[in-house]
């Protein structure tokens, strides 16, 4: 279908490319319309069999290595996959430490996304008629924006806190069946407080919001954000103001849908309820909760219901399998495309009763549609502001990026207590057994969305395990049923301004934040020519 | 030299930058890890930079001298080793289409200038080996393997006689 983007190796001495795989996007657009799209990964990744056979611990080592923006999301589910599996006991404070952890990588990511990544699109010429247009180049232009730079700068504080319990950041493997690696000391957690503090006061409230979280927080419905926007001038004046006024204006809230289907496998542990980590335990202590929102109710979440169907990815066959089960049989994409498989991505689906397997979009949103269900716990989220919105606007780009940015006042507030609740004298490590023979389930919310491990071990070796990314539930291509993939869902019906640049589609994929670059290829229906190729660099994984 | 108080900026940091997961694209990784085992100098810090490009850059701040070990692939006898001097090579990532991922060393060294300033590193100095093969999966082949062990004493002899 297309050519894959190569490293730049063309220079006389040249880096490499990392393993980060790439992303195809073909979309065929009627009278300035999107009206297909085909979502194409063209790269392998083959993380399964290199853990095939190896100790059970190598998923610590390796799958924080997949990524290197969300590699401790990759380590929080590893070793949840592992606790699991070894039945281990997990201390009070470890799980705290682990929760910390999770929550600083996310927070890094919140602002270097939507700066480094989102904003920069604002600045496209496309929208030089929008009376924000000059305000929004001021502020977002890269490098040299008024907000670009405190934005970016202020990103890499809440991963210094990941790395004094981590000891390094990214690729740390300090979380390790039955705890973590660290005995924080007094120091480590003041110091901890101060640099979560100093990033919420510089770049939260005072450039984000131009007002308290307390203040944000309040707004429970799509049309408090509204009002909150219009309230003074700090908060019209605040990046979020300004964003939420240029995006009702250039329309960012009129396209980018998706499949209207939600996924969150849910985070964060409430320590107590967890000491003795199990599959069938985990939706009770979960504190951010897991879910799925069909579009109409919502249903407990539930890892055996999870299928990879790879009808249309270069896999041998067309299988539809639990990922316990699963098979990861690469094929040369040649011979795949006459086969109709076009990506290198599986296909997660998840099984609704009454409605079969479905697509699910995963990511903030996603949360935030899941946090607005009633019957939270005590100890658990609720939240119904994007629920609201959803029902209310619709999902679309707008409404996915707010969800996002949404995020950074919640988990600052949940690290922040965390913090608080840590007791030095508590142990961070209980030694577990090492069973020769388990089967574990570990997930998490990376930032981009659920990321699950599922593990197999057999005579004290991996025998089987299987990795399924938020991208991959994003990106997927079509399945068994020729039913699109979330993303792919998303670009259709977005009305292109201008085919050789068409920044909606960036939108749209970036709002995903999605881990792959993106080569765009634009035909017209009509004649089949093709109108644009351009690449789009994309988020993380 | 005695040593600094631990979170005061080192003399020298060594950063390793690769992929550990695909075969000689570990030799920075691997390199700083060498070193840590045979004992570095006083004042000299190693990090594992892996594919967090963006990060490497704030880990310069306020660190005089740089040392970053990457692969490369340029066409030359695999094991080949090349020092460049940091300015040579920094460039911008392109505008349009910034990409967290594809941000590589001569990203984050321009990057690093631009976030850092008055704290970025006087002295920065590239080494880069010459890979064999990035196979997912695959052990350094024996010519890096051998050409990582040369780098790291190299290393350890230029900074423990403080020659850098």
């Amino acid at each position: 279908m297309t050519s894959t983007i190569l490293p730049p190796n063309t220079k006389r001495i040249s880096p490499l490319g990392r393993v980060e795989g790439d992303l195809d996007l073909n979309i065929k657009v009627d009278d300035g319309v999107v009206t297909d799209a085909w979502t194409e990964a063209s790269m392998f990744r083959g993380f399964e069999i290199i853990l095939k056979g190896k100790d059970p611990q190598a998923g610590l080592i390796v799958t924080p290595r997949i990524c290197g923006i969300c590699g401790g999301s990759h380590l929080y589910k590893a070793v949840y996959a592992l606790d699991t599996a070894w039945r281990t006991h997990v201390p009070h404070s470890a799980t705290l430490v682990r929760n910390i952890a999770q929550a600083c990588e996310t927070l890094q990511s919140i602002p270097r996304w939507f700066y480094a990544l989102f904003a920069i699109d604002l600045t496209n010429k496309n929208y030089a008629r929008s009376p924000y247009y000059a305000e929004a180049v001021k502020r977002f232009a890269p490098f040299v924006g008024t907000s670009y730079e405190p934005g970016v700068t202020l990103s890499g504080k809440p991963v210094e806190v990941y790395a004094i319990f981590g000891g390094q950041w990214p690729h740390s493997s300090f979380m390790i069946p039955g705890g973590v690696m660290c005995a924080p000391t007094l120091s480590d957690v003041t110091r901890s407080i101060s640099i979560l503090e100093f990033w919420k006061r510089e770049w939260l409230e005072k450039q984000w919001l131009g007002c308290s979280i307390e203040r944000w927080l309040a707004n429970k419905t799509w049309a408090d954000v509204l009002a909150w926007a219009d309230e003074n001038d700090a908060q019209r004046n605040s990046d979020c103001g300004l964003f939420l006024r240029m995006s009702l204006d250039i329309g960012l809230d009129k396209f980018g849908k998706g499949c209207g289907a939600f996924l969150a496998t849910g985070t964060y542990f409430q320590p107590e309820l967890y000491e003795r980590p199990t599959v069938e335990g985990r939706n009770a202590a979960l504190i951010n909760r897991s879910g799925v929102y069909d579009g109409a109710e919502f249903h407990d979440f539930d890892q055996a219901n999870v299928r990879e169907d790879i009808t249309h990815s270069h896999y041998k066959g067309s299988s539809l399998l639990h990922p316990w089960d699963g098979v990861t049989e690469p094929i040369d994409p040649l011979e795949g495309a006459k086969q109709g498989k076009y990506s290198w991505a599986k296909s997660p689906r998840y099984l609704v009763p009454g409605k079969g397997q479905i697509p699910l979009e995963a990511g903030p949103l996603s949360r935030q549609v899941i946090a607005g269900r009633p019957g939270a716990a005590k100890h658990q989220d609720y939240d119904p502001l994007f629920l609201d919105a959803i029902r209310t606007v619709g999902p679309s780009v707008l409404v996915r990026v707010m969800a996002r940015m949404h995020e950074a006042c919640k988990y600052y507030n949940l690290a922040r207590r965390w913090l608080g609740e840590l007791d030095l004298h508590d142990k961070f490590y209980t030694k577990p057994t090492e069973h020769a023979e388990g089967k574990g389930f570990g997930s998490t919310e990376a930032a981009r969305g659920s990321l699950s491990d599922w593990i197999i071990i057999k005579n004290g070796k991996i025998e089987n395990y299987q990795v399924v990314t938020p991208t991959a539930w994003n990106i997927g291509p079509l399945d068994g049923k020729n039913v699109h993939g979330p993303m792919e869902q998303s670009f259709i019906g977005a009305r292109i301004a201008d085919p050789a640049d068409p920044v909606e589609v960036g939108h749209v994929a970036r709002s995903f934040d999605s881990c792959l670059v993106c080569t765009v290829h634009t035909y017209d229906a009509k004649s089949g020519r093709e109108l644009a190729r351009f690449k789009i660099g994309e988020g993380a994984r | 030299m005695s040593e600094t108080r631990p979170d005061a900026p080192p003399r020298v940091l060594v950063i390793g930058c690769g992929n550990i997961l695909c075969g000689d694209d570990a030799a920075g990784p691997v390199a700083v890890r060498r070193m840590w085992d045979l004992g570095l100098p006083p004042a000299v810090r190693c990090a594992d930079g892996g594919t967090g490009g963006m990060d490497v850059a704030f880990q310069m701040r306020g660190v005089p001298k740089v040392v970053l070990i990457d692969a490369c692939s340029s066409g030359s006898e695999p094991g080949t080793l090349f020092e460049v001097p940091g300015r040579e090579v920094e460039q911008l990532p392109p505008l349009a289409g910034i990409n967290l991922h594809a941000f590589r060393w001569d990203h984050a060294l321009a990057f690093a200038r631009w976030l850092l300033k008055a704290d970025y590193p006087t002295d920065v100095t590239a080494y880069l080996i010459e890979v064999e093969q990035t196979k997912i999966g695959a052990p350094l082949s024996p010519r890096v393997d051998a050409a990582v062990d040369r780098l790291v004493r190299r290393l350890l002899t230029q900074l423990g006689d403080g020659a850098v």
